[in-house]
């Protein structure tokens, strides 16, 4: 953490919000402010542990972070204030809370599950929670304005209504990659008021800032999210054995400039 | 002194800081020296090379310790002999419990904590070990150094990184088995890092030459090409029938892996579910255990089938006769077990024959 003397503000390394010198734990992410950054020496950096209860801030609303191995992320919605999310998430509501129905353009088209792909729309005031089904972490995705982030499919557990959604069907060699359905990637954009984005990634969660023109090579099930400035791109290797032609490996290459979040258990897509 | 990295307070005599875990550099003259050869001959006087190559770019202040420590202490889970100033052991990352040991009254040790972004040498490279739930193991690989896996556990990787398949003794035999066929080598220098996908421990083993282990399938995630794998048949089975049908089962695997070194040491990396424990049985002392649940043994540890039939006021009558399956397991070794583990397929279904077993009956 750095200290701005003149201004007693302490940065969050995280999510570069500022926040009083006294807080533990940034009010816009969550993330502890108090205990140092865990990066690792080929640059990752761990996604914070939020500490149980831990509350944030975005707009008139809150969220509460509660239980560590699989997070709930609990929302107390202002009047006026919403959020959305996707199904299979919400966990509990008080009853007053109005649900809705977000009109998506193209949504008809993919579905979830064996559903149709609905984004429901929570209004408050009132109380409801979210978590998903599986040891991970969520990360808190503070989006300021002119923001442009990409999320693998159904990463996303809920977003405040200032965020812009939109989903994109990447198509290519990552039709061959995903399975014949092709995959969807989530698209969320601010335009002039800051919002909040909460991913939940399976397992751990690690975040590396791509120079321009720096690529890495990342296990395409591992892939979280991306700074739109950030190039996918999938590329092949063959594995001979000798027998039967061996198999084939694919590795996403992710260049820079911008941010790239991977998860440390992701599903195996075979890749024969 | 102080860490050049984060710049925490560090012990004279430790190697690596006890903040950020980073190494601690020194000027040539107070090379890094490996734990265990503290107790070797002083060296001549004329400058030796360090022990492993690490440019020594921060001088330290001029009231530096000596770079032997005249203390040391073994860590509990590995028994590499390190500093006593240490808190993470460099060998396998485990956290040093100054206190003690941790084990409970039956005798079995939980693996210790480990600090996140541990790091660990082997070689010229080194690992760091980052996260808690699903943790991953990053690899930074000096030139020349190489580590092999199979090829699912595979994260992310600088691009230079090289990748190659690496030939396996007896592959078509674990091909008719449904094993994993292709294990991939990838050399440095670069990192590398691997995760499986289930929550647990990743568990460091540091294989001194000479020294073998064997692990249940499915648990190996990476290993320094100086750990030389291979694989037996357990020999352990039984077959149930059901209608017509005859199936034949294996609870600890048709196959194990084993790994030893030669001449130089290793280092394996695993992967558990839950928590794991680890203890070492004495000479014909025996122990039953879940197949499903041991992680890894020692070769000279035995093991066979165990049946166990629990006294009932009621005779009892169809054909799984309240029947508990066990492995049986005897001294001399180390074994390690994880607290999660999976159901054996075919437990509670009638038996028509199985490998050599035990029984007990209430």
């Amino acid at each position: 953490m750095s200290d701005d003397v003149a201004l007693e503000r302490v940065q969050c390394q995280w999510c570069q919000s500022m926040n009083e010198k006294s807080a533990l734990a940034c009010r816009a992410c969550g993330a502890p402010l108090d205990i140092r950054n865990l990066v690792s020496e080929s640059g990752w950096r761990e996604a914070p542990r939020i500490r149980d209860m831990t509350e944030i801030q975005f707009s008139s609303s809150s969220c509460q972070v509660e239980g560590e191995i699989v997070p709930v992320a609990e929302i107390n919605l202002g009047a006026g204030d919403s959020i959305f999310f996707e199904h299979h998430v919400m966990l509990w509501k008080e009853e007053r809370v109005p649900l809705t129905v977000m009109q998506l353009a193209g949504g008809m088209k993919r579905a979830f599950a064996g559903m149709p792909f609905i984004i429901s729309v929570a209004t408050g005031p009132g109380r409801i929670a979210f978590s998903r089904d599986a040891t991970g972490e969520l990360v808190m995705l503070p989006l300021h304005p002119g923001m442009e982030l990409d999320v693998r499919e159904h990463a996303f557990l809920l977003s405040s209504h200032q965020i812009g959604y939109s989903f994109i069907r990447i198509k290519g060699l990552t039709n061959i990659l995903f399975g014949g359905q092709g995959m969807y990637m989530d698209r969320f954009v601010t335009t002039s008021t800051p919002g909040l984005l909460i991913l939940h990634g399976y397992g751990n969660v690690f975040e590396r800032r791509l120079a321009a023109g720096e690529s890495i090579m990342v296990e395409p099930g591992a892939f979280l999210y991306k700074d739109s400035s950030v190039t996918m791109q999938v590329e092949f290797q063959k594995l001979g054995t000798g027998f039967f032609g061996g198999t084939n490996m694919s590795l996403a290459r992710m260049t820079g400039p911008g941010r790239v979040g991977i998860q440390s258990m992701y599903v195996h897509h075979r890749s024969e | 002194m102080f860490c050049t990295n984060c710049g925490a307070p560090v012990p004279d005599s430790a190697n690596f800081c006890v903040g950020c875990g980073s190494q601690v550099k020194r000027p040539a003259a107070s090379a890094p020296v490996i734990p265990q050869q503290a107790t070797a001959p002083p060296p001549p006087p004329v400058v030796t090379p360090p022990a492993y190559a690490v440019p020594p770019a921060y001088t330290p202040p001029a009231a530096v310790a000596p770079p032997v420590s005249t203390s040391s202490m073994k860590c509990e889970w590995c028994h590499a002999v390190i500093d006593a100033g240490q808190l993470s052991c460099p060998r396998c990352g485990a956290t040093v419990n100054v206190s003690g040991v941790v084990a409970d009254r039956s005798g079995w040790k939980k693996v210790p904590g480990r600090k996140d972004m541990a790091k660990l040498q082997f070689g010229n490279s080194f690992c760091q070990i980052e996260g808690a739930y699903v943790p991953v193991a990053d690899m930074n690989l000096a030139a020349g150094d190489k580590v092999y896996f199979t090829h699912h556990v595979l994260l992310w990787k600088d691009p230079q990184v090289n990748i190659t398949v690496m030939p396996l003794a007896g592959g078509w035999k674990r091909l008719f088995a449904g094993m994993p066929l292709v294990m991939t080598e990838a050399q440095g220098p670069g990192h590398i890092a691997f995760s499986k996908d289930d929550p647990g421990e990743l568990i460091p083993i540091p294989i001194q030459p000479g020294q073998s282990l064997d692990v249940r399938e499915h648990l190996f995630l990476a290993a320094t090409d100086n750990v030389v794998y291979d694989w037996f048949q357990t020999g352990i089975w039984f077959t149930t029938k059901s209608g017509d049908e005859s199936e034949t089962h294996y609870p600890v695997g048709m196959f194990m892996d084993r790994f030893s070194a030669k001449q130089n040491p290793g280092l394996l990396l695993l992967h558990a579910g839950g928590s794991i424990f680890v203890r070492e049985l004495a000479a014909q002392e025996t122990i039953l255990v879940k197949p499903t649940a041991l992680i890894f043994k020692d070769p000279t540890v035995q093991m066979h089938l165990h049946f166990e039939h629990p006294s009932t006021m009621f005779s009892s009558w169809g054909y799984w006769s309240n029947r508990y399956l066990w492995l049986r397991l005897s001294g001399p070794g180390r074994i390690a077990i994880q607290s999660v583990f999976e159901p054996i397929e075919g437990e509670a279904r009638r038996m028509t024959s199985f490998s050599y077993a035990t029984e007990m009956r209430w």
